[in-house]
């Protein structure tokens, strides 16, 4: 019986192997249909790449048309895509105290200020004309500081119209975010601020040579048009013009790099009346007047100013020098009628600066080497400054007794000042400004004498983005 | 300042912008915003014209060239690109610039012979060497397993055509309707693998990227890929029935009268018509306006039966119903 159903499983076996062998076969895919699998999924890999690479090129041109938003220690920036134009917003906020330690500090009320308040707008349109807008809202009033458009049709030839620095003052041409100083010295004093007009500008030889022609409306010593509502006062023009060398700036000399000297000078003939008389005030760095003419006084004629210049900039060590003369005739009423005379101002500076944390010194700017964090240990730039600048107003000014052009009771014929200070970079965009400044005078006191000195503690804190 | 200082001023302030502003001046540019194929014709077309330009006493002249889809093309120069001439695929991308950007007047096409148009072409099928498909027909197209490459009508102009001329190859199927020829357009744009946003890109993803059976091409493309992108290597089929295709152009009267380019512009676009100019639309495989140039390069242009925008009411109501926002084409497509 066992062999007889072993023997039946053997036949059905011998009848069901190839059945499935043959069924088994059946299912295996051919050669050709393979290939055709193989090319379709060829295919697929190939429509996947190429959308992609669709997807990618319509994102690059996207990317082409759409314009970009920056934000960084320089300010906040929109810009097209390609950079032509652009839009920049940024700041300078300096709150200041100033302190007088004299026996006579009724001259200048101890103080807390807001010296500088200035959101500044600055772009460029059309990928080389620049445009600057400041207004600054410091001291309970509102001027704009600069309000100009610089087309840069070369490096050679940039044409500037609007309100903008008269290119005269080494230290008033440095941005009011670089000084060293509290206040700029005596100079800065004896030369135009800003002032409304055109000017020719470029930068020669590879940038080693730049040049700066102004026609301007004129404005008073140390003065911007604003003291005259940027309204002109008179038909009187001026001629402001300077030229100042780097001849080792694309040097390899580490010495000789930072080396710039030049000369500037600005010329008007200009006719002052009882109400804009024309003529100047002069202030310590505390900002006490020590020096005016006598109301009757006014200019009456030419205004000649020349500046010769010099920095030198060599790693941690910066150097500022600048005298300025300004030749100014004046006429003024008298008991034997009208006196005429020019009067000669002129003024010094030598300024030093040093970081004591390592950074480089430069005309332009500065870069912390850390920033100061109580947390990492880092102190952020340390810098001390030093200077000297006096002001020497000319005689003529003071001849001529009780019809001198000014009053030699009132006002000093010279001062000297030697400032100190320490700067604080807590990082890029924060200092905080420390200076001690002595000033002392030749003549200006009431008994005939010298004018008591007048020392000083000025302080600062700038924010500039 | 004394009178005589000031006119000495001013009269040297006005030499100078004069010195400054010669060289500007003498400078003369166009530019040509045209759709994608185009970049071998114009490139030997702007070198006969400034010949010829300077021949009838013109300036030295720079024609810089742009290219894209059609449609892209037209939306950048309302965006502001300063073309002094288009030269684009089809009239509706030229009457945006008039509604949308006010660049031109309305009547722009009547400026010049044959509506503006001074080539034609037509739409051809291109396939891989031995026709591997089959391809015969727009039917082909349709037919499941077959792969089309085809542009985005949306932003190509050369895309619309290729639509349109399978509409109107559908409608006149038996039984044909809108209906009918909508389910026809659908099923062939199901075997559309990738869309690309103008011809030359798809042209890329045909003859070079090896996707696809069947690329839908202008002539002058299909004749492109056959002789310079692969040659051996793909085949053109005339289909039973195409489109006459008329890629106009027009002088963008604002963008030329502000650079003062008007009258080159012009001169540049009538130039087109003439013989010299239609020898080189005939030899990039463009057919030609000019009867006896067409007579010359007859064999290059076989004679098809083909339908024109007329019989879809103009391109103003075509690009409504089927290419405008929320037309046929979207509904589609989207579905």
């Amino acid at each position: 019986m066992r062999i007889r159903r072993l023997g039946q499983g053997l036949l059905a076996a011998a009848f069901i192997a190839p059945l499935a062998v043959a069924q088994a076969q059946a299912q295996q895919p051919t050669m050709e249909e393979l290939l055709q699998r193989l090319e379709q999924q060829e295919q697929a890999i190939k429509v996947l790449e190429r959308r992609l690479e669709i997807k990618e090129e319509t994102d690059a041109t996207a990317a082409k048309s759409a314009g970009v938003v920056k934000a960084s220690e320089k300010g906040f920036t929109v810009q097209s895509a390609d950079g032509a134009n652009n839009v920049k917003l940024r700041g300078l906020l300096h709150i200041d105290g100033r302190a007088l330690l004299s026996e006579d500090d009724t001259i200048v009320d101890d103080q807390f200020l807001l010296r500088r308040v200035r959101p500044i707008v600055e772009g460029t349109v059309g990928g080389i004309y620049d445009f600057r807008f400041t207004p600054d809202f410091a001291q309970g009033r509102t001027v704009i500081q600069d309000a100009y458009v610089t087309g840069r049709f070369a490096p050679g030839f940039q044409l500037t119209a609007g309100k903008f620095k008269a290119p005269i003052g080494l230290e008033r041409l440095q941005s009011a975010s670089d000084i060293r100083f509290v206040e700029r010295a005596y100079p800065t004093q004896l030369v135009t601020n800003r002032d409304i007009g055109l000017q020719v500008a470029g930068n020669l030889l590879e940038d080693r040579l730049a040049y700066q022609v102004a026609y301007l409306n004129g404005s008073n010593d140390g003065r911007s048009s604003e003291d005259f509502s940027d309204v002109e006062v008179n038909d009187d023009k001026e001629w402001a013009g300077r030229i100042f060398a780097q001849p080792f700036a694309n040097s390899d000399s580490f010495a000789l790099r930072g080396l710039g000297f030049g000369v500037a000078g600005s010329y008007t003939s200009q006719e002052g009346n009882a109400t804009q008389t024309l003529l100047p005030q002069y202030r310590t760095p505390a900002q006490s007047t020590f020096f005016k003419y006598r109301s009757a006084a006014v200019a009456t004629g030419d205004r000649t100013r020349i500046a010769p210049q010099v920095y030198y900039y060599a790693g941690r060590f910066g150097l500022l020098g600048e005298w300025t003369e300004v030749s100014q005739d004046v006429a003024m009423p008298g008991t034997l009628g009208v006196r005429e005379d020019q009067v000669d101002t002129t003024a010094w500076q030598i300024q030093a600066a040093f970081f004591l944390s390592g950074e480089e010194e430069s005309f332009k700017g500065y870069k912390p080497n850390s920033v100061f964090s109580l947390e990492n240990g880092t102190w952020g730039g340390w810098e001390i400054v030093a200077r000297y600048h006096e002001l020497d107003i000319d005689d003529a000014a003071f001849d001529g007794g009780g019809d001198s052009f000014a009053d030699p009771l009132a006002s000093a014929r010279k001062a000297s000042t030697i400032g100190v200070g320490l700067n604080w970079y807590l990082n890029q965009n924060l200092k905080w400004v420390l200076n001690y400044e002595v000033t002392s005078f030749d003549g200006g006191a009431a008994d005939g004498g010298d004018r008591e000195d007048e020392e000083a503690i000025l302080t600062r804190v700038a924010v500039g983005f | 300042m004394t009178q005589s200082n000031w006119t000495l001023l001013r009269s040297g302030l006005l030499l100078l912008a004069a010195a400054l502003a010669a060289p500007v001046l003498h400078a003369e540019t166009l530019l040509n915003v045209s759709y994608d194929p185009t970049r071998e014709l114009y490139e030997d077309y702007n070198a006969a014209f400034a010949k010829y330009w300077k021949t009838k006493g013109g300036k030295d002249i720079t024609i810089k060239q742009s290219h894209g889809g059609s449609g892209k093309q037209a939306r950048t120069v309302i965006d502001g690109l300063p073309a002094d001439v288009v030269t684009l695929a089809l009239a509706s991308d030229i009457d945006a610039l008039v509604t949308q950007g006010k660049l031109l007047p309305a009547n722009w096409q009547a400026r010049l012979p044959q509506n503006s148009s001074p080539y034609t072409s037509t739409i051809v099928f291109l396939v891989r060497k031995g026709n591997p498909k089959q391809i015969k027909d727009w039917g082909d197209l349709a037919k499941p397993g077959v792969s089309v490459i085809t542009p985005n009508p949306k932003t190509s102009g050369g895309a619309r055509w290729n639509y349109l001329a399978a509409y109107a190859w559908a409608l006149r199927q038996p039984g044909g309707n809108d209906a009918t020829a909508q389910g026809f357009i659908k099923k062939l744009y199901k075997n559309v693998p990738v869309l690309d946003t103008g011809a030359r890109g798809s042209t890329t993803t045909f003859a070079q990227r090896g996707i696809g059976d069947v690329f839908i091409s202008w002539e002058n493309e299909a004749y492109l890929a056959t002789e310079e992108l692969g040659p051996g290597k793909f085949e053109i089929i005339y289909p039973s029935l195409s489109i006459l295709a008329e890629p106009p152009v027009a002088v963008v009267d604002k963008v030329a009268l502000r650079r003062g380019t008007a009258d080159v512009a012009r001169a540049y676009l009538e130039y087109l018509y003439s013989k010299e100019a239609q020898e080189i639309i005939a030899r990039h495989h463009y057919r030609p306006r000019d009867s006896e140039i067409a007579a010359k390069y007859a064999k290059d242009f076989p004679k098809i039966e083909m339908v024109t925008i007329k019989d879809f009411g103009g391109w103003a109501k075509a690009q409504k119903e089927h290419f405008g926002d929320g037309g046929i084409f979207d509904k589609i497509y989207t579905n």
